[in-house]
């Protein structure tokens, strides 16, 4: 009786944080969706409930067709599919080598790519505008990919080694005694059963590329690399804001990665946290 | 065979550890060497100036307030997501009909760019138009009407939200798969001895979901701190100061006053904080290990 009085009690708590969580953490998406349908008058009456008639497509023509979001949302995409590809070659031969080999200071190395976390960037992106300077890659989208790849080279490296280390080294070494090079170990064994952390680690560079502002901001300075993110904080600190177009070019920069998030969303969290949970 | 092996391990790592030498660990060098000089993007001739910005960072009043704020900033927004994530975990603990469907969709604030974030609370907190403030219309406080970024007595805590929006449901999942990795058999046997759930809770759960919350909260603490986007974008720092905060400081120092000498002598004070916290954080964890 006090067993069963219990469980609803647990139920009921459960179900009230559920909705206090969907409240906060989802509303706030729902509302820019269906603002961005929305005239600006009808915004500007302050109702939540608008008549059929104020919703339009409009904002949406305007910024993909007078506006020049298009450019910013392919320049976006081109740097953050770049910066997500190097980052994979980079992390995974890296995590492959400190999980599988013997490495002379190995923790040294994995507690100093991890304390690389704490390098303030604002810091960190003085001398490396210096250096994309002298390069002469200012304003190009390997300028901006060098300058991001630093952002998602660490963290990706820490996750995929927790990843890597939780696949049985008996496979390896099996593959190894029959004659399989470290290459074809990568090939047949690492990359197919580390699929899924390399998926989220591919996933985690992408939506952290798409996402930055700071390196942008300093490297890039012009239309030839501004991305999808600068643009729409521009929109939005304009003098006069449009809202309704505001929210529909904030709405079309949070679609690919609600897209791409509906593919890993099963892995992420064991990706994410394969580091810090060690079966 | 085994020097073989050992040398295709390093060759295997070295292309990473380049790329992070030649855009971290250089610029961080270099960037310390600028804070101990005059360098000025607009002025040509660069002086060694010793410790003179360190100096005139003593005496900087937006430099104190900006440190106050980060330092508030972190410990609360690191605390409260720490405090919600774990309830939203035990909430998804449990086998109840829907819940797979709201640990699927729940960690979508974390994926979506913080500039989006940023635009949807600024909309949200516009006076009149904005979500919050026809809420609390319709609720009989009109008085609360304002923009809630634009008032300095609550800009500050309303930045606080947008962290806690991005990252409590990613603090729950991990903590959540945390505790799923505990054996079932523990809890089965502390139920046999008479164990209430919150003697449970602290003797089963905690410890065993230990080095989760420690990676979470030390990785956490370092990116709230040097977290730039969220004030920069929503408020600049605005309104008066209101809502400063080191790495925004050192920004304007640098792209908006040129004086990237400055600019970097007080991000080498916020390296040195952080370098702080990090070793007695290790020092910390190493003398729980060993007991």
């Amino acid at each position: 009786m006090s067993k069963a009085r219990h469980k609803i009690g647990v139920a009921i708590s459960a179900y009230t944080i559920v909705l206090i969580s969907m409240a906060f953490f989802i509303l706030p998406l729902l509302w820019i969706i269906y603002c961005s349908f929305r005239t600006q008058a009808s915004i500007f009456t302050g109702k939540v409930i608008a008549p059929l008639h104020e919703f339009t497509l409009e904002n949406y023509t305007t910024i993909l067709s007078v506006t020049d979001y298009p450019t910013y949302f392919m320049n976006s995409f081109k740097i953050a599919t770049v910066v997500s590809l190097l980052a994979l070659i980079f992390s995974i031969a890296g995590a492959y080598g400190l999980s599988r080999f013997k490495i002379k200071g190995k923790n040294a190395i994995i507690l100093g790519i991890f304390s690389t976390q704490m390098f303030p960037q604002v810091l960190l992106i003085i001398p490396m505008y210096l250096i994309v300077f002298s390069l002469q890659m200012l304003d190009t989208v390997i300028g901006v990919v060098l300058g991001q790849l630093i952002l998602v080279l660490p963290f990706s490296i820490w996750m995929l080694k927790g990843y890597f280390d939780n696949i049985p080294v008996d496979i390896d070494d099996s593959a190894r005694i029959d004659g399989c090079n470290i290459f074809q170990r990568l090939l047949y064994i690492i990359l197919p059963l580390g699929a899924p952390g390399i998926m989220v680690a591919g996933f985690f560079s992408f939506v952290v590329s798409w996402g930055d502002y700071l390196i942008v901001s300093v490297i890039s300075q012009s239309q030839r690399t501004a991305t999808a993110t600068l643009v729409i904080q521009r929109l939005s600190s304009a003098l006069l804001i449009r809202w309704g177009q505001v929210a529909a070019a904030a709405v079309l920069t949070i679609v690919p990665t609600i897209i791409l998030f509906s593919f890993v969303q099963k892995r992420l969290v064991e990706g994410l946290t394969a580091g810090a949970v060690k079966e | 065979m085994m020097t073989a092996r050992k040398q295709q391990g390093i060759l295997l790592i070295l292309p990473a550890l380049v790329v992070m030498g030649v855009f971290t660990v250089y610029p961080l060098l270099e960037g310390i060497r600028i804070a101990f000089t005059n360098k000025h993007f607009l002025k040509e001739g660069v002086e060694f100036v010793g410790l003179q910005n360190f100096i005139r960072l003593m005496s900087d009043e937006i430099f104190w307030i900006s440190l106050y704020h980060s330092v508030t900033l972190t410990v609360v927004v690191v605390f409260l997501q720490f405090l919600f994530g774990l309830i939203l975990a035990w909430a998804m603990t449990q086998n109840l009909p829907g819940m797979s469907w709201f640990k699927s969709i729940i960690m979508a604030s974390w994926v979506i760019p913080v500039a989006a974030t940023v635009i949807m609370f600024k909309f949200m907190a516009q006076p009149d138009i904005g979500l919050i403030n026809i809420v609390f219309k319709t609720m009989g406080f009109e008085e609360l009407n304002r923009y809630w970024l634009g008032d300095p007595e609550v800009a500050l805590a309303f930045i606080m939200l947008l962290h806690l929006w991005r990252n409590v449901p990613f603090y729950g999942v991990a903590f959540l798969a945390a505790m799923q990795a505990i054996p079932k058999s523990y809890y089965e046997a502390a139920e046999i001895d008479g164990a209430g759930a919150w003697h449970r809770f602290w003797y089963i759960t905690l410890p065993g979901i230990r080095n989760m919350v420690i990676v979470m909260v030390t990785i956490h603490v370092l990116w709230t701190f040097n977290n730039f986007d969220f004030v920069y974008l929503a408020t600049g720092g605005g309104p008066v100061n209101a809502t400063d905060v080191l790495p925004v400081y050192v920004y304007r120092q640098c792209w908006n006053s040129y004086t990237i000498g400055y600019g970097a002598s007080i991000g080498t004070v916020m390296l040195l904080l952080l370098m702080l916290y990090f070793i007695v954080f290790i020092k910390l964890s190493e003398r729980d290990d060993i007991s």
